[in-house]
C-alpha cells in the first residue's frame, strides 16, 4: 500500500497536486459560514447544572453580566468636576446599544434613602442633576458610605476612587460595548484615567484580539520556518512544499471543523498554530533525508523512495502518537477542548497523508537543474553535523554521567511536579501592561472588587425569606463571608432591612438591626416598596415571592484559587450550622463557572494525559516489538513532560487552561525524537549488524534531522513570546522547551542508554538482513 | 401687484391653518381636562375594594388587596386618598394616606403596624412605582392635564367605540416619558389606551381599560391594566364593591385614621 502510493506520488505528481489543491479548496469554501465563539462560559455544555443555575439565578433576580468603569483620582474623586463628568458620562452610557439602562448604579442613577425636612422620610436620586460645589460632592459621598448597597461598589472608603457599574445584555457584546464606552470616557472625561475591568470585558475581549494574535502568529511562524528551511536546504521550490502541506492540513482540518458545524472557540482558534509545526516536522524529515542522500542517488525517484522507506514507519507512528495525545482530549469532559483535540488529530492525519504524497510529487516537479547543486553543501562539516557528533563523542565516554544525571533531574521534577498550583484567572491571560489588567489592578486596589459571585438561598415555601432565622443566617453567613480578605463586600436583604429600620426610626443606629419577627420585615420592605424605592432594587436581592434570597458577594481577586477559598469557607460554614429547615444554599456567578470548569478540566486533562501515555505505550511496543524498546523509547517524553512542569512548579507559575491543554502537544511531539532515533538506529543495526557502526551513524541523517527540526519549531515560535495575551506566550514557551528538552534527552539519553545496554538491546538476527526495509526490520528479543 | 396677492393668499392660508391648530389644540386641551374630571373625579368622593395583580416578565404573579377611599376637596382640584391594606397577610393593616395638592408638593403618610409607627414619606420622584406595581403614584392618582400640550391627531376606532387620538408633549422636561398618546372614548371621554414614549420615541409603558362599567350612574373604569414593555411586566387593578357619594368624613384622611381605620369602610 505504501509503496503503490508512493509510486503513484512519483509518477502521476500532477493528478496528486490537482487532487489535493480540489480538497483544498472545498474546504477553503467553508471558511465564509464560519462562527466564532469566545464566550468561555460555553467551555462547559449548555445543559451543564452550574450553567443553567446561573442562567436560572439571572432570570430570577434580573441581574446581568456587568463592565465596571472606574476613575481613580489620588487627590479625592469626589469633587464637582470629577462627578459632573460621570454624570455626562453615564448619560452617554445609557443611550449604547445592549446596555441595560434602568439597572446601571451609577452616583447619578441610584435611589438615596434618607431623612428629609420635617421628619420626612425620603428616597431620592442620589444625584439627580449636575453639582456645583464641593459641599455637594462631600454630601453625596457621605451618602453612599452611609448606604450598605453602594458603600464600596460606587466609591471606595478614602474617597480616591469612583465606580460605574453597567449592565449589558449579553457578554458577548462587552468588549463592543467596552470599546464604546472608551470613546466616551476619552471625549468627556477630561485629564483622569478611566478604568473598564470585569470578567466579561477580559473575557470577550481575549476572544477579539486572540483572533487577530492569531492573523499575526500564524502568518509570522511560516515566514520564519520558510526562512530557517531556506538556511537549511538552499533550495527554495524545494522546502515551499513542507509550508504548502502544512498550509492545506490546516485548511482541511479547519475547513472541516466549520462545515461540520462547530463554532470557532477560543480553543479551536489555536488549532492553525498547534498544526503547523507538527506538519512541517514531517516534511523536514523527508527533506532532510533527500538532502543527505541525493548527491549519493542522483536521480530524484530513487531518493524519493529511499526516503520514504526509511521514514515511513518513523512518520506513520510519530502522527500516530501525536493523533493519539491530541484524540485523549475527547476525554476531557469541556466541548471545546473535545472539538480541538480532535480536529487537530484530524489535521494531524491530512500532513501525513500529504507530506506522504504531496511531498514526493512536488519534488518530481523540480527539475534536475535546480536540484544540481542539492546536497553538496558539505553535511559532514556542517555546524549541525559538529554538534551532532559532540553529542556522540560526550555520550559515548560519559554514559553514566548522562544516565545518572536524567535521574537526577527525574527526582528535582518531582519535586517541582508537587509545587505545581492549579489556578487561572481570565484576566491574567492580559499582559501586566495591558488595559484590562490594569484597571484590575487599579479598580480592585481601591473597591469592593470588580468580580462578583452571588450565593443563593433557596426554598420552595413563599415568603420563607421573610423569616428573621433565615435573615439572621444570611447575615451571619456575610459576616464569615468577609472574613476572606479578597471579599470586599456582601451585599443581601439583611442590609436593606436594617438601612429602611434604620432610616425609619430617624437615623436611630440602635435600630440599625434585623428585627425579630416575620411581619416587621414584610413591613419594612413594603415600606421600601411604597415610599417609591425601586423594587427592582430590592428583587436582585430577592425574588417577588420571597423563597429565593440572593447574597452578592463581591471580591477584589478573580483568581480561581482565591475563589475557592471563598467558596470552600461558605461550604465549610454552611457544613458546620446547617441552615434554617427547608432553606438550600447554593454558589453562582461567572468566577464560581470558572473554577467549576477548571476542577473538570484539571480531573479531564489528567485522565486523557494518562490514558494517552498509555496508549502511546502500547503503540511503542507494538512498534518495536519490545517491550524494553518500548519503556526507553517513553523515556525522552516523561522526562520532558516532568521536566516542564516541574519548571512550572518551581516557578509558580499557575497550571492554567492553556498549561493543561498543551500536555497533549508535549505528549505528541517529544515521543516524535526518540521514535526517529531508536526505528532508525535499529535499522541500521540491521542493515550492518554492528552496534558501534548503528551508534556512529545515527548522529548522521537521523541527527542531522532531529535537530533541523527542533531549531525550526523552536525558533519558528520565537514571535509569540512577543504577544500581549499570555497564553500565546504559554504556548510559543512550550514548543521552545518541548523541542529542546525532548532533543537534548534523546540525543543524550538515548544514547547513553544503548550504549549502557547495548548488549542486551542489539542482539544480531539470525538471519542477517542486509536490507534496509523497515517493515521487517523489528524483530528483536 | 401679481407678487402681492400671491403672499396675501399664502398669509391668509397660513393664517387659517395656524387657526385650525389652535382649534384642535384647544379642543385636545378640552377633551382631556373632560377625561381627567371622568376618570379621577367621580361623584364627591368614592370607596372601593382593589385587587391588584402584579405578573412579572417570567408570569409569575403577586397579589395585593386593598380598601381605598377618596374625597374630593374641590372638583378637579385637591384630593385625599386614604388606602388600607389587607393583603399579603403580613403587610396586611399597612395604612397610607396622600393629600394630593394642585401645586404638585403631594404629602404622604405611612403607618407600620408591626411597629406601631407612622412617618410622612416623600418619594420626590413623582415617576416611582405604585406599592411596587408598574403604575406610577401619578397613574393613581392623575397627572395633571395643565402639565402637558396636547394635540389632537387624529380620530380613531378602538374595539368598536370611536376615540379621539391625543397626542401629549410634557412642557417641563419630564423625564417620566417624552410623548403620550391617549385614545380617549368618544362617548364616555374615558382613555382606553395611553402609549407612554421615551425620548428615542421607544414605546415604554401601555395602559389599557380593560372594563368599564356603569355604577352609581357613573362611568367607572373597574378593570385597568399597565404594561411595562422594557420590563416585560405588567399589573392589572380591578376595582368591586365601588360606592360613589358615601359622605366621608375629612377627619378619616388624618394621621389618627392610619393607626386606627374606619372600619365601616374598610371591613
Amino acid at each position: 500500500m505504501r509503496k503503490a502510493l508512493t509510486e503513484f506520488s512519483i509518477k502521476r505528481p500532477w493528478i496528486v497536486i490537482g487532487l489535493a489543491v480540489l480538497v483544498t479548496a472545498f474546504f477553503a469554501a467553508q471558511f465564509p459560514k464560519i462562527t466564532i465563539d469566545t464566550d468561555p462560559e460555553n467551555m462547559l455544555p449548555a445543559d451543564e447544572p452550574v450553567r443553567v443555575f446561573y442562567q436560572n439565578v439571572k432570570a430570577d433576580f434580573a441581574l446581568y453580566d456587568f463592565i465596571a468603569v472606574g476613575v481613580v483620582a489620588e487627590d479625592g474623586a469626589f469633587t464637582p468636576d470629577l462627578l459632573n463628568r460621570l454624570y455626562r458620562i453615564t448619560e452617554r452610557i445609557e443611550d449604547i446599544d445592549g446596555v441595560i439602562t434602568r439597572d446601571i448604579m451609577a452616583p447619578s442613577t441610584v435611589d438615596d434613602i434618607k431623612q428629609g425636612a420635617g421628619g420626612v422620610l425620603k428616597i431620592e436620586p442620589l444625584m439627580d442633576e449636575e453639582i456645583e460645589t464641593q459641599a455637594e460632592a462631600d454630601y453625596i459621598f457621605s451618602r453612599i458610605m452611609d448606604n450598605p448597597i453602594m458603600r464600596g461598589k460606587l466609591a471606595s472608603a478614602d474617597g480616591k476612587a469612583i465606580a460605574i457599574f453597567v449592565p449589558i445584555e449579553s457578554k458577548d457584546i462587552s468588549h463592543q460595548v467596552a470599546t464604546q464606552m472608551r470613546q466616551i470616557t476619552d471625549e468627556l472625561g477630561g485629564s483622569y484615567t478611566y478604568h473598564i475591568a470585569g470578567l466579561p470585558v477580559a473575557q470577550d475581549s481575549f476572544g477579539a484580539e486572540m483572533f487577530s494574535q492569531m492573523a499575526y502568529s500564524a502568518p509570522a511562524a511560516m515566514a520564519i520556518i520558510l526562512l530557517l528551511l531556506f538556511v537549511f536546504f538552499r533550495k527554495f521550490k524545494i522546502i515551499i512544499a513542507p509550508m504548502i502541506v502544512a498550509m492545506m492540513a490546516v485548511i482541511w482540518a479547519m475547513g472541516l471543523l466549520i462545515l461540520t458545524g462547530n463554532t470557532v472557540h477560543i480553543m479551536s482558534s489555536m488549532i492553525p498554530i498547534f498544526l503547523i509545526p507538527i506538519s512541517v516536522l514531517n516534511s523536514i524529515h523527508i527533506i532532510s533525508e533527500f538532502h543527505d542522500h541525493y548527491k549519493r542517488y542522483k536521480h530524484k525517484d530513487a531518493t524519493i523512495r529511499h526516503a520514504i522507506g526509511e521514514l515511513f514507519l518513523p512518520m506513520l507512528f510519530t502522527s500516530m502518537t501525536t493523533v493519539a495525545g491530541f484524540v485523549s482530549l475527547a476525554l476531557t469532559p469541556i466541548p471545546p477542548v473535545q472539538v480541538f483535540g480532535l480536529f487537530v488529530a484530524f489535521g494531524i492525519i491530512v500532513a501525513w497523508f500529504l507530506s506522504l504524497t504531496l511531498n514526493p510529487a512536488i519534488a518530481m516537479l523540480i527539475s534536475t537543474k535546480t536540484l544540481r547543486n542539492f546536497g553538496a553543501v558539505d553535511d559532514e562539516h556542517g555546524v549541525l553535523t559538529s554538534i551532532m557528533h559532540g553529542f556522540r563523542s560526550f555520550a559515548k565516554k560519559n554514559y553514566k554521567l548522562v544516565i545518572g544525571g536524567a535521574g537526577v533531574v527525574v527526582v528535582l521534577a518531582a519535586i517541582g511536579l508537587n509545587m505545581i498550583v492549579v489556578n487561572d484567572n481570565p484576566v491574567k491571560w492580559f499582559k501586566k501592561s495591558h488595559p484590562i489588567r490594569q484597571a484590575d489592578v487599579a479598580m480592585n486596589n481601591h473597591l469592593a472588587g470588580t468580580y462578583m459571585n452571588y450565593l443563593v438561598f433557596s426554598s420552595d415555601e413563599d415568603d420563607r425569606m421573610k423569616d428573621p432565622a433565615v435573615e439572621h443566617y444570611i447575615q451571619d453567613l456575610q459576616r464569615e463571608l468577609e472574613k476572606e480578605e479578597i471579599v470586599g463586600a456582601t451585599t443581601a436583604l439583611p442590609d436593606i432591612i436594617k438601612k429602611v429600620r434604620y432610616e425609619l426610626f430617624e437615623a436611630d443606629s440602635s435600630k440599625l438591626a434585623l428585627p425579630d419577627n416575620s411581619n416587621e420585615i414584610a413591613q419594612l420592605l413594603f415600606l421600601f416598596e411604597m415610599s417609591g424605592g425601586d423594587p427592582d432594587d430590592l428583587f436582585k436581592f430577592v425574588t417577588p415571592e420571597y423563597s429565593q434570597a440572593n447574597m452578592w458577594v463581591q471580591m477584589t481577586d478573580g483568581d480561581n484559587q482565591s475563589v475557592s477559598r471563598v467558596v470552600a469557607r461558605a461550604n465549610d460554614y454552611v457544613a458546620q450550622n446547617p441552615p434554617p429547615p427547608g432553606v438550600e444554599v447554593e454558589w453562582s456567578g461567572l468566577p464560581y463557572i470558572n473554577i467549576f470548569w477548571q476542577q473538570k478540566m484539571v480531573t479531564g486533562m489528567r485522565s486523557s494525559l494518562l490514558s494517552s501515555f498509555a496508549v502511546v505505550f502500547i503503540m511503542m511496543v507494538f512498534l518495536f516489538r519490545s517491550i524494553k524498546w518500548g519503556f526507553i523509547s517513553m523515556l525522552p517524553l516523561s522526562i520532558t513532560i516532568m521536566a516542564i512542569y516541574a519548571f512550572i512548579g518551581y516557578i509558580g507559575k499557575p497550571y492554567d487552561m492553556p498549561v493543561a491543554v498543551l500536555s497533549a502537544l508535549t505528549l505528541g511531539l517529544s515521543i516524535d525524537f526518540a521514535i526517529h532515533f531508536i526505528q532508525r538506529m535499529r535499522m541500521i543495526y540491521n542493515r550492518t549488524q554492528d552496534f558501534n557502526q548503528a551508534y556512529h551513524e545515527i548522529f548522521e541523517g537521523a541527527g542531522r534531522a532531529i535537530s533541523r527540526n527542533v531549531l525550526v519549531i523552536a525558533i519558528g515560535f520565537v514571535p509569540m513570546l512577543f504577544s500581549n495575551l499570555v497564553p500565546y506566550i504559554t504556548v510559543g514557551s512550550f514548543f521552545l522547551a518541548i523541542m529542546i528538552v525532548s532533543g537534548l534527552v534523546t540525543m543524550l539519553l538515548l544514547p547513553s542508554i544503548t550504549m549502557a545496554f547495548s548488549n542486551g538491546l542489539f542482539k544480531p538476527s539470525k538471519k542477517a538482513n542486509t536490507e534496509a526495509q523497515a517493515g521487517s526490520s523489528a524483530r528483536v528479543s | 401687484m401679481k407678487g402681492m396677492t400671491k403672499l396675501l393668499v399664502l398669509f391668509v392660508i397660513g393664517l387659517s391653518l395656524l387657526g385650525t391648530n389652535l382649534v384642535a389644540q384647544e379642543d385636545a386641551n378640552a377633551i382631556m381636562k373632560k377625561s381627567h374630571m371622568t376618570y379621577y373625579y367621580a361623584g364627591d368622593d368614592g370607596v372601593a375594594e382593589v385587587k391588584m395583580t402584579l405578573v412579572s416578565s417570567s408570569g409569575k404573579e403577586r397579589e395585593r388587596e386593598f380598601t381605598m377611599l377618596r374625597l374630593d376637596n374641590e372638583d378637579g382640584g385637591n384630593q385625599m386618598y386614604y388606602t388600607y391594606f389587607k393583603k399579603p397577610s403580613d403587610v396586611a393593616r399597612t395604612s397610607f394616606m396622600v393629600h394630593k395638592t394642585d401645586e404638585g408638593n403631594d404629602k404622604r403618610w405611612i403607618y407600620v403596624p408591626a411597629i406601631d409607627l407612622v412617618r410622612p414619606i416623600s418619594a420626590d420622584d413623582k415617576n416611582s412605582s405604585f406599592v411596587g406595581s408598574d403604575f406610577s403614584y401619578e397613574d393613581v392618582s392623575g397627572r395633571h392635564w395643565t402639565e402637558d400640550t396636547h394635540t389632537m391627531t387624529g380620530e380613531s376606532e378602538l374595539d368598536g367605540k370611536a376615540v379621539w387620538v391625543i397626542e401629549s408633549v410634557p412642557k417641563e422636561g419630564d423625564d417620566s416619558f417624552a410623548k403620550k398618546i391617549s385614545y380617549i372614548d368618544q362617548e364616555t371621554y374615558l382613555p382606553l389606551k395611553e402609549e407612554y414614549f421615551n425620548d428615542k420615541d421607544e414605546m415604554t409603558r401601555r395602559f389599557s381599560a380593560v372594563e368599564i362599567e356603569e355604577v352609581d350612574g357613573f362611568i367607572t373604569m373597574t378593570t385597568r391594566k399597565m404594561e411595562d414593555l422594557d420590563k416585560g411586566s405588567h399589573t392589572i387593578v380591578a376595582f368591586s364593591s365601588i360606592d360613589y357619594n358615601v359622605g366621608l368624613d375629612e377627619d378619616i384622611f388624618t394621621e389618627r385614621y392610619l393607626k386606627n381605620p374606619p372600619r365601616q369602610y374598610t371591613n
